[in-house]
């Protein structure tokens, strides 16, 4: 469970307070706003990419915010979307004459509140797009993506964004950029265990013994069905059965993989998972570029995992691997 | 009802709107938790909280007050719940402004706040939402229009209870839970067992009133 806390009713205050406490080397708050921005921020000409969402999922969202990556992020409360009002003034701290990409998991608060904003700025004559991420496979049909929700995949999108922006393309670049690498991209997870909220005793969900459950969310919600638990080999297989059969047609089959741990299942057992989907990927001719095995985006102290496959071409592979700096991921030039 | 009276009511209102969610929100809790992310109550309380923190500011009209503490209620929320009450609640306090609080002029004034909270949401009846307990409920209160408000409001309440007991039978197609499907049956929704608190928390306060007389 959520162990440290002092009125949960001020957890994000005093997260956001600490987080800046310990990365003013990359973030300031925005006053009187629940959010971040980047140090070396706003920049003239840039496009501002401002991302967000409920807390809870650390290194998502404020984590990601530095240059190379966002300029910043709005937080909600845990697992709750951040409120209209935060979005706008957060999005009037950084917005410069490039316009901003608004860029987040695709859940119904998130669209609502971001959605207010965003037309709230276009009245003001403010050029606001959006881009949800959408990759959970587990949440929709693949003829219904635009339904599905955002998890770990949010990595690999905000980055893409963050990249077009950062080398100074326009707002229309920027946006298409993001949307090609939003529609590459395919995430799928199973959960072992619930998560905690701060203040509460109980979990939100409970994963009876040696059974596990598929198609998590990240934000304790119960997966979409249940089984047996199972070996790390065969979790594997089952992990890349269900993205393998979204592999899009044609070309060469190269990568970006990101196997995420969602905070209370630890870097040594992801390692063994990941040697077998490793196996399995050369086996299917799949070669994959800078493999990221972390935790990127959590569900507080949930147990379980979810891979995520951003599937490249050169103009996504060459914003993939330009560096960024942030408390969350750091990509060096080198 | 004078001026004086009527922000007075509001003010009292919107307190009981608070308590019955503090009194209720480990239940909302749960319920949320069965298809989404169990923060259902807390989320209520700590809206409703900042609605009543902007009551002591001085308000011309009880319209006024009802859309102040509706944007307070939507900020301090966030979320999906904090966007769509707040919508909710700020148009039907624009609509309602100084009055007259007839019957007819309040439903008028939470319909518009409806018709708000569907084109956001992109929610029908049906769709296991708030709007399968504030549809039964407006439709219901329509057909009191001509009685007084304490007494149409009343007539109304069982539409809205009722509508909020079929939504264990409905399968959610909008919101988080959506994802869920098929394991959000047999559980009420949140949103409309909250909306009915409410609606049951505004009844005890004008009920009270009109008893008083």
């Amino acid at each position: 469970m959520t162990k440290l806390w002092n009125d949960p009713a001020d957890f994000r205050a005093e997260l956001i307070d600490g987080f800046v406490a310990a990365y003013g080397r990359y973030v300031r708050r925005i006053p009187d706003a629940s959010g971040v921005m980047a140090v070396d921020g706003p920049r003239s000409g840039k496009v501002a990419v401002i991302i967000g969402g409920g807390s809870g999922h650390y290194p998502a969202f404020c984590g990601y915010v530095g240059p190379g990556l966002a300029d910043a992020a709005v937080m909600g409360n845990v697992f709750a979307a951040p409120s209209s009002e935060q979005v706008y003034r957060c999005t009037q701290a950084v917005i410069g004459n490039a316009g901003a990409l608004y860029c987040y998991g695709n859940y119904s608060g998130d669209v609502l509140n971001f959605d207010m904003a965003a037309m709230r700025c276009q009245m003001e004559g403010q050029d606001v797009r959006t881009v949800r991420v959408t990759d959970d496979v587990a949440s929709a049909p693949p003829d219904q993506q635009e339904k599905r929700r955002g998890i770990s995949g949010d990595f690999f999108v905000f980055k893409i964004a963050g990249a077009s922006a950062a080398r100074g393309d326009t707002l229309d670049e920027v946006e298409r950029l993001t949307r090609h690498a939003n529609a590459r991209t395919r995430s799928f997870g199973v959960a072992f265990g619930g998560c905690t909220l701060p203040g509460q005793t109980e979990p939100l969900f409970t994963v009876e013994p040696g059974r596990m459950e598929l198609g998590l969310g990240v934000h304790g919600e119960p997966g979409v069905s249940s089984s047996e638990m199972r070996t790390a080999a065969e979790i594997a297989d089952l992990l890349l059965d269900t993205l393998l059969a979204e592999r899009p047609d044609g070309g060469e089959a190269r990568a970006a993989l990101l196997l995420n741990g969602l905070g209370n299942t630890k870097y040594e057992e992801l390692f063994v998972l990941y040697k077998d989907i490793d196996r399995r990927l050369a086996q299917e001719g799949v070669r994959i570029h800078r493999p990221v095995v972390d935790e990127q985006v959590t569900s507080l102290n949930m147990a379980g995992c979810s891979l995520s496959l951003l599937w490249l071409d050169d103009e996504l592979e060459a914003l993939l691997d330009a560096p960024c700096a942030s408390a969350g991921y750091v990509q060096s030039a080198l | 009802m004078s001026e004086a009276t009527s922000v007075e009511t509001m003010r009292r209102i919107i307190r009981q709107a608070l308590a019955s969610m503090e009194e209720h929100a480990d239940e909302l809790g749960r319920l949320d938790a069965a298809a989404g992310d169990g923060d259902h109550g807390i989320t209520m309380v700590r809206g409703m909280k900042a609605a009543v923190a902007v009551l002591d500011a001085n308000a011309p009209d009880a319209g006024a007050l009802l859309s102040r503490g509706a944007l307070a209620f939507s900020d301090a929320a966030g979320g999906a719940s904090g966007a769509l009450y707040g919508m909710l609640f700020a148009t039907a306090g624009r609509q309602l402004g100084a009055g007259p609080y007839a019957t007819a002029d309040v439903a008028a004034a939470m319909r518009a706040g409806c018709d708000v909270v569907m084109r956001l949401g992109k929610a029908q009846p049906g769709d296991k939402t708030l709007l399968d307990a504030l549809e039964p409920f407006l439709v219901a209160l329509d057909a009191a229009a001509d009685r007084p408000l304490p007494v149409a409001w009343r007539t109304a309440l069982p539409a809205a209870q009722a509508g909020t007991a079929a939504t264990a039978g409905m399968v959610a197609s909008c919101g988080r839970s959506a994802t869920l499907g098929e394991r959000s049956l047999g559980h009420r929704d949140p949103g409309a067992v909250s909306l009915t608190y409410l609606l049951e928390a505004v009844d005890k306060v004008i009920g009270e009133a009109e008893s008083d007389r």
